[in-house]
């Protein structure tokens, strides 16, 4: 695979209005992929008193979007991002793969399954591109599904939305939904809530910053506890959230 | 700088397991205690070099024909020293065909201070084949009080059934590592940490079995079980390495007995 071209993407001072609009829609808490029913593994990380209180949220879901799914999700993005961009088929097989296989448990392998499959079923009506049906046949013949990152990147590579922006808002949904499970689960006041919510912000830059820059190769995560949370959150006796 | 391989290849015949090709080049050698009757063919991994140094690279194919039990065991912990820039790289092929038994027990990986060590462990599982792959990471000299802040440490794994790639995993963690093992959704303070990764037709239905054995861990050490497809998969995490690496070693045991029938036993090696 040619690795030397680089992508003819507009940079992120060029996002304009329409751009905007379409990440707020499609990342906004309303868009219809049940964001709020997946809360990660935390909703075990409270029960079992690991994550108690506003710094305790702030820290548990900093660390799992630099360092875990958000790093893992964001090498997807970028993979796919630059895929779509150039109509790659072997770079969307590998994201498809990748997304496909890289379940630290079964749990976490769901939630990135189902709002996957669910945003790209409601995308494609109301923001048509053709790119969807290039996915949704390599999807199928390698049988694979698209997962969440996936499905996001296509669309906005599709509509030629800056990929940093893209991806930006992209961390920042997923930082937002982890704060959002932890207000309803520790539980918090919303004020706390929005204050994580502001500090979080630094840290979605840091981890858009090192994605830029990290390679494939080393697609990876080290939040480990997280994981352990979310295999425990399976058999966990009484639960509101679906991972 | 070394550069050692070792490729081993069991054969069904005569209605045993025999050992059908070896190749070995230092500092890898892998030998061949003697075993009970009742457990599988085992060769025991040995790096003679008594550690690897940055720029080190391993390479270890195990291929288990058709019909085959077979299990290799590491002699001894396998130490990772300080770096100055390169990287050890470890790259373990397993490869369980139709019908076959195959277990790979590791014994720990310690990383010293500075370290930096790429491994990567791929696993292909033929139809009716079952394998039981294990690993485990201390970081850091921790009876010495050693804790690791720098380094990398990249453990990665791809779990293929009959060449079609079923599961795929990367630990991957780079220089500010005090952060993230420290971190309460990292490692949570944990010094050590291990995985059992279980592939088989049965893998999902093994997953009662896996929790029933894994009980109620004692303070300070975190497991877990949770199953992809038929790729059952068992986690511990924990500051203190040798608590962990006997509730790991009483699980391995447990686990090949309730599920195999073999001796609820480690390898001699194992305790030595």
């Amino acid at each position: 695979m040619d690795t030397i071209t680089t992508i003819e993407s507009p940079d992120l001072a060029d996002i304009g209005e329409a751009d905007l609009l379409r990440l707020m829609a499609w990342l906004s808490p309303s868009f219809p992929v049940g964001a709020f029913s997946y809360s990660h593994g935390l909703e075990y990380a409270v029960e079992a008193g690991r994550v108690t209180d506003r710094d305790g949220l702030l820290a548990w879901s900093s660390e799992i979007v630099c360092q875990g799914s958000g790093r893992v999700d964001a090498c997807l993005f970028r993979a796919s991002y630059e895929a779509t961009f150039k109509g790659d088929r072997d770079l969307m097989g590998w994201a498809l793969e990748r997304g496909d296989t890289m379940r630290a448990t079964r749990e976490l392998g769901v939630e990135s399954e189902g709002q996957g499959r669910a945003f790209t079923d409601m995308v494609a009506g109301p923001w048509p591109a053709r790119e969807y049906d290039w996915l949704r046949e390599l999807a199928a013949e390698l049988d694979r599904p698209a997962v969440y990152p996936v499905a996001v990147a296509l669309a906005a590579a599709a509509y030629k939305i800056p990929e940093r922006a893209a991806l930006t808002a992209y961390l920042h949904a997923f930082g937002a939904n982890l704060v959002s499970a932890g207000v309803r689960l520790i539980p918090l006041g919303q004020s706390d809530g929005l204050q994580t919510i502001a500090e979080l912000e630094p840290v979605v830059e840091r981890a858009v910053t090192a994605a830029m820059v990290d390679t494939r190769d080393d697609i990876g995560s080290g939040t480990l506890m997280a994981d352990w949370a979310s295999a425990r959150h399976e058999t966990q006796y009484t639960r509101l959230f679906r991972s | 700088m070394a550069t050692g391989r070792a490729e081993i290849e069991f054969t069904y015949d005569g209605g045993r397991t025999r050992l059908a090709h070896l190749d070995q080049s230092d500092p890898l050698r892998i030998l061949f205690p003697d075993v009970a009757d009742d457990e599988p063919f085992t060769g025991a991994l040995v790096t003679t070099s008594g550690g690897l140094v940055g720029g080190d690279s391993l390479g270890i194919v195990v291929h288990g024909a058709a019909g085959t039990a077979s299990r290799i065991v590491g002699q001894a912990a396998e130490k990772v020293y300080r770096s100055l820039g390169a990287d050890v790289t470890i790259e373990v092929k397993l490869d369980a065909s139709d019908g076959a038994w195959l277990e790979w027990l590791p014994q720990e990986t310690i990383l010293f201070e500075n370290a930096r060590m790429r491994r990567a462990t791929l696993a292909d599982v033929g139809a009716g084949a079952r394998m039981m792959a294990g690993e485990m990471i201390v970081f850091g000299r921790t009876a010495m009080g050693e804790t690791m802040t720098q380094g990398l440490v990249r453990d990665s794994w791809e779990v293929r059934r009959e060449g079609r790639l079923v599961w795929s995993d990367a630990l991957h963690l780079d220089t500010e590592l005090n952060a993230t093992l420290n971190s309460a959704a990292g490692l949570g303070g944990a010094s050590a940490y291990a995985s059992m990764i279980y592939v088989g037709d049965d893998a999902p239905d093994s997953i009662d079995t896996a929790r029933d054995l894994l009980g109620e861990p004692e303070q300070g050490l975190y497991a877990a079980a949770t199953c992809v497809g038929d790729v059952l998969i068992v986690r511990w995490l924990g500051a203190n390495s040798l608590s962990l690496r006997n509730a790991y070693g009483d699980f391995w045991c447990g686990f090949r007995s309730r599920i195999a029938g073999y001796p609820a036993q480690m390898p001699r090696l194992w305790n030595m």
